[in-house]
């Protein structure tokens, strides 16, 4: 049997122009991730790894990688521009789907604050005179400026923005090992890979629970499957890449940067947040130091959060039109051509919770980890969608891809979150629990989950 | 007296007299690839089924853009539906509508210098009166005045999907506005239904596109 490959089998007929070749999807994919993410919280992971940051994205690279073919089985099944919550919603059932669309919602929700917080952070190491709260501020006004504007990222915007964080890495890799060449920071070893000093498997799961941060948005690329040229092989094909050229470059530079930490002893007993800036200027001084905090503001807090945004007001977008958030999350501004509401929305709460956050000594370790969870959460029952829908409902025989390897991620990411951030599996639990009843209420107010999302109208409303 | 196109009195309702869009282009070009698709089906050239669109007379309608989609229908053998006609449309629809305007003396293209550096290109009204005579049937209809065509339920319910309803300057709340306009089509007939509201879902769909 051909694998299910039209969105027209749906009842739905091809909308989007296919335009998007399999680098554009892989550029995507990188953008959102952001191939300089552990810049940001390499202080944080190797902490909370025992200093073993290399052997933490290597897990989380792989973790990832059995997620990204459960994704691929998901889009091939239901070749849609959606989320998980689609995947969840029509291979489960439609209440599983919106549970698992408001797990994940609490990755996107606050994605963007995490993204502003970790950019003030950032330019406040190159510009302290300004608060970390004040650079916040701007940075969600110029931010949902732009948004509101419908100034929105371009294929060749995108490109531009990856070559430019990939010179900026490739310079502080160059810098990093001529430096250690030259005797500056600790020569080279395998002690960020394996520690057996320090190694314990809670220990390590626990850091992997914050390094995964650094890969979400690989699942961002699934939201361009109707563009895509190659339909949804090759974008299954861009997960898989983006995940292994994202995880290859976030261990070479946590790799050198892990050597040339001033203080090993005492970053791993309290992080910084300023670790990584810190190797930066043992490698090559304050320039540098300058360098990677000002590419990290820019790519944080401008380029992801631009795509972030967009991420956001898509689920939102389709959770409200399928009648399970409130109707005015699908009101757009048609002057800008916007989600006007979705935006606002996300601005507000991200200067709400930034700025609280912005106060906490852990509120970026906070932030990601919930922000983690939910994302975890939500993979988790993607994997439980492949298998009921290839396995339980269609008597699939490919058991390897249907059902050991979901089974694998599964674990691995149950094990992940059972050793994640104590107050992250608090608040996720209770987010959960928050999202129950909602469900219960729908049901109660008669108006039970049903997937309608990107569809269009049977009848005009 | 023939009536312009409906994506010509779709145009002029939606531009200020000195030619600025009052709502985005992607929606803009929307609204128009609807008007053109309406232009076709209530004159029955076209039919929109759950089947898809197909061609019933592919005899002219007197317009150059309705008329080019023609052909194009006939040699789709899948069948497509209204939005994917409407997306199609969409593509091009902007300009070559400006264009037919500047062409039948509708509009006067006008280059000017910005701050005495930037060059910029307008497309000015020749005459206001072609803006009211495109108003007029929709204010009627929403005054209450006429009892509105199908073709005028169409253009009220575009109208009303672009939010473009400042234009007919009625002086009513606008949220009331928009809800009647929207109410005449929806009254009107299952195509007008049909098209109108993919236009409305694909304008929603065009603000949250990843790319654009």
């Amino acid at each position: 049997m051909q694998p299910q490959e039209s969105v027209e089998q749906f009842g739905y007929r091809q909308e989007l122009r296919r335009g998007v070749g399999l680098t554009d999807l892989v550029f995507y994919g990188l953008i959102f991730m952001v191939p300089i993410a552990p810049f940001a919280i390499f202080g944080l992971v190797y902490s909370r790894s025992g200093g073993m940051p290399v052997l933490t994205y290597l897990i989380g690279m792989i973790a990832l990688l059995f997620t990204a073919a459960s994704y691929a089985q998901m889009v091939k099944a239901f070749p849609l521009s959606g989320s998980v919550y689609n995947y969840a919603g029509r291979g489960i059932a439609p209440p599983v789907g919106f549970l698992t669309g408001w797990a994940i919602l609490l990755d996107y929700l606050l994605a963007p604050c995490l993204l502003y917080l970790v950019a003030s952070i950032a330019i406040n190491t190159t510009v302290p005179q300004v608060p970390v709260w004040a650079w916040l501020i701007i940075f969600v006004a110029v931010n949902t400026v732009i948004n509101l504007r419908g100034i929105r990222m371009t294929v060749k915007l995108t490109k531009v923005l990856i070559i430019a964080e990939l010179a900026v890495l490739a310079l502080f890799l160059v810098v990093g090992v001529w430096a250690l060449l030259q005797g500056r920071g600790r020569e080279f070893s395998l002690a960020p890979l394996f520690n057996p000093d320090t190694f314990s498997w809670p220990l390590v799961f626990g850091a992997v629970s914050v390094a995964v941060l650094s890969f979400l948005g690989f699942d961002g690329i699934s939201m361009l499957v109707e563009e895509s040229t190659g339909g949804s092989a090759q974008v299954g094909r861009a997960m898989r890449l983006a995940l292994i050229l994202a995880g290859v470059l976030f261990v070479a530079q946590v790799w050198v940067a892990a050597l040339l930490v001033p203080d090993p002893g005492g970053l791993l007993v309290r992080d910084t947040g300023t670790a990584f800036y810190d190797a930066a200027t043992v490698a090559g001084g304050e320039w540098l130091a300058h360098v990677t905090s000002a590419a990290t503001a820019i790519s944080w807090g401008l380029a992801n959060t631009l795509v972030a945004q967009v991420a956001v007001s898509r689920l939102l977008y389709a959770m409200a039109r399928d009648r399970q958030l409130p109707s005015f999350l699908a009101k757009v501004s048609v002057k800008n051509s916007v989600p006007a509401n979705a935006t606002l929305l996300v601005a507000t709460l991200s200067i709400v919770l930034g700025l609280w956050m912005s106060t906490r000594e852990d509120g970026v370790d906070l932030l990601s980890s919930l922000i983690n969870m939910g994302a975890l959460v939500a993979f988790i029952v993607l994997h439980v969608s492949v298998i009921v829908h290839y396995v339980v409902r269609g008597r699939s025989p490919n058991l390897w891809s249907h059902l050991v390897m979901p089974l694998i991620g599964m674990a691995i990411l149950v094990f992940v979150v059972i050793n994640a951030n104590i107050l992250a599996q608090q608040v996720g639990l209770v987010w959960l629990g928050v999202g129950a009843l909602v469900l219960l209420g729908l049901y109660v107010a008669g108006r039970r989950p049903t997937l309608r999302s990107f569809a269009v109208p049977e009848k005009s409303a | 007296m023939n009536r312009p196109p409906l994506h010509h009195e779709l145009y002029l309702i939606a531009h200020d007299n000195s030619g600025k869009p009052l709502v985005h282009q992607s929606s803009m070009a929307l609204g128009l690839a609807g008007a053109v698709l309406l232009e076709l089906a209530l004159g029955d050239r076209l039919a929109a089924t759950e089947g898809g669109v197909s061609v019933r007379d592919s005899t002219s309608v007197g317009d150059a853009v309705a008329d080019s989609l023609i052909p194009l229908i006939l040699r789709d053998r899948t069948a497509r539906d209204i939005a994917f006609w409407t997306k199609k449309v969409a593509e091009d629809v902007y300009d070559r509508t400006r264009e037919s305007l500047v062409s039948a003396g509708v509009l006067n293209r006008v280059t000017r210098r910005r701050l005495g550096v930037l060059s910029q290109t307008r497309h000015e009204l020749a005459d206001i009166a072609s803006v009211v005579r495109a108003c007029s049937g929709v204010r009627a209809a929403v005054e209450g005045r006429e009892e509105p065509d199908a073709r005028c339920a169409a253009l009220c319910g575009l109208v009303g999907v672009l939010q473009v309803d400042a234009a007919l300057y009625l002086g009513q709340p606008s949220n009331q506005l928009i809800g009647r306009l929207r109410g005449i089509a929806e009254e009107s007939s299952r195509v007008v239904q049909d098209v109108v509201g993919t236009v409305d879902t694909l304008i929603s769909e065009a603000a949250v596109a990843v790319y654009r």
